[in-house]
């Protein structure tokens, strides 16, 4: 145990080394919520209050983004050949391959804290139980995410074959999700013979995680423990995966 | 040298076919109403502006160029050509927004088939537009890579402009919602180059049939955007190179 927190506090160090790429990336953030979508609320009104909407699924966007960055540091690493150093360090492959899907998750989490509290700020609080369901569901989806951008990153040792991938996952899981709009009008698109995306995102974790949160602070949808079991099914196939695959790819290099 | 960057342009493409096949379908469908009471059909107005993005976007990477030279000692063999440095800068901006037309090339046919043509001599108009503002973006972009010296702070610095040059524009909703959320932000879309290029390419290509503004106002706008970032561009760039101060 005392082995997988030295390499979250590793992760972490490296992650502040980033802070101004940090304060960007959140300044984006807030850039979608207070311009983007304070005019898609004008374009939506009777349909959505789109900033309302919005908010949570920005939190979810942005826990996205910072507990992918894991993958970018893992492929620089294996590029690098740091993984060598790390893989003398006085600890079992398995340890190493959990701080690291871990700490990726635990990075996540903190970078949308001030996201998430601007929800609470805008949209009311959630009780405690449900705050508590709220940081369970975003912490399993932290580490599900911080899982595929290692299983990603250690597939290759090409950094603009990680970028494109990256892209690939990013625009998948961000625009086929109810992040940025409802799934009543995502499931519109099975008309237009769009049936495959519409599926994905009803089981996309990005959905049922933005959901949530808006179930607890908006009141719909209705929380469903599917929502829930959604994420975790997430959380454990792809922390698996990436603690399998980090272990094992690593030793093959 | 702009091939060099083949992954960053797979990685464009993607994000402009989900922009367009996802985001702009869906979106379309939730603003039906207000599209439809602002006489714009919201999927072609949509499409005309992630257009525009993209030019945006492919026009900054000569930004990235500048720090590669600094950084590989190009610089030096740059001043050693029997060219003034502010043709030098010219032919950069010029030849920034040209490749970057050369990427978007054959995204605006594709573009093209999904609005159609209604005007050719509109769709002219516009493009001669279009060349101004992609000279533009690559002029600004040159100069706020010169004046910098860390890639890393102007990496940083291009994001946000991004969020907000892009989101402060009419490339992604009409002036009169902006208008609606805040005019403040109308004010400043009225000011932004985003505006004129992506409603000059809308004009052109049919998807408005009225401007906020005369084309001709368009072209003036974007005309004085080029002027200016590329004359700024070129003091900037004299005397950064000035006494070796890139190093």
């Amino acid at each position: 145990m005392r082995q997988i927190l030295h390499v979250i506090e590793y992760d972490f160090r490296n992650f502040f080394r980033y802070r101004w790429f940090i304060i960007a990336l959140l300044a984006m953030n807030f850039a979608d919520l207070f311009i983007s979508a304070i005019v898609f609320s004008q374009m939506t009104r009777g349909v959505v209050d789109y900033f309302r909407f919005f908010a949570p699924g920005l939190a979810v966007i942005g826990l996205f983004a910072s507990a992918f960055m894991i993958g970018r540091e893992v492929n620089m690493e294996v590029r690098r050949e740091v993984h060598h150093y790390l893989l003398s360090l006085p600890m079992t492959r398995t340890e190493l391959a959990i701080g690291r899907v871990l700490a990726g998750g635990l990075r996540g989490m903190l970078y949308m804290t001030p996201l998430l509290i601007t929800n609470f700020a805008l949209l009311g609080l959630p009780t405690l139980p449900e705050l508590l369901v709220i940081l369970l569901a975003l912490f399993l989806l932290a580490v599900g995410i911080s899982g595929v951008s290692i299983s990603i990153a250690v597939s290759t040792t090409s950094f603009e074959k990680f970028v494109t991938a990256r892209g690939v996952v990013y625009y998948m899981f961000f625009f086929c999700s109810s992040v940025f709009y409802p799934m009543a009008i995502i499931q519109t698109l099975e008309t237009r013979g769009l049936a495959p995306l519409v599926r994905f995102a009803e089981i996309n974790p990005l959905t049922n995680g933005s959901d949530l949160i808006r179930s607890f602070l908006l009141g719909s949808p209705v929380f469903s423990p599917l929502m829930l079991l959604d994420v975790a099914i997430f959380c454990a196939i792809f922390s698996l995966l990436a603690t399998f695959a980090y272990a094992k790819i690593l030793m093959r290099r | 040298m702009f091939m060099r960057y083949k992954f960053m342009l797979i990685m464009r493409g993607i994000w402009f076919v989900s922009q367009v096949a996802l985001f702009g379908l869906v979106v379309g469908k939730m603003v039906e109403a207000a599209a439809t009471a602002a006489g714009i059909n919201y999927f072609q107005y949509y499409v005309a502006g992630v257009t525009i993005i993209t030019l945006y976007s492919t026009s900054m990477f000569i930004g990235y160029d500048i720090f590669e030279e600094a950084e590989h000692g190009v610089f030096e063999y740059l001043l050693t050509l029997p060219v003034s440095r502010r043709e030098l800068v010219l032919g950069r901006s010029i030849g920034g927004g040209l490749r970057s037309f050369i990427y978007v090339g054959p995204l605006l046919i594709i573009v093209l088939m999904l609005l159609g043509l209604s005007n050719p001599l509109h769709f002219l108009v516009a493009l001669s537009g279009l060349f101004l503002f992609a000279f533009g973006v690559s002029g600004m972009s040159i100069t706020i890579a010169v004046a910098m010296k860390s890639g890393d702070k102007y990496d940083i610095l291009i994001g946000v402009l991004d969020a907000l040059i892009v989101r402060l524009s009419t490339t992604m909703y009409p002036t009169i919602y902006l208008q609606q959320a805040m005019p403040a932000y109308a004010t400043i879309a009225n000011f932004n180059p985003l505006t004129y290029a992506s409603d000059l390419f809308r004009w052109g290509t049919g998807v408005e049939g009225t401007l906020q503004f005369t084309p001709l106002i368009g072209l003036l706008a974007l005309f004085v955007f080029f002027f200016s970032f590329t004359f700024v561009g070129v003091v900037f760039y004299e005397r950064r190179l000035e006494g070796g101060s890139w190093q």
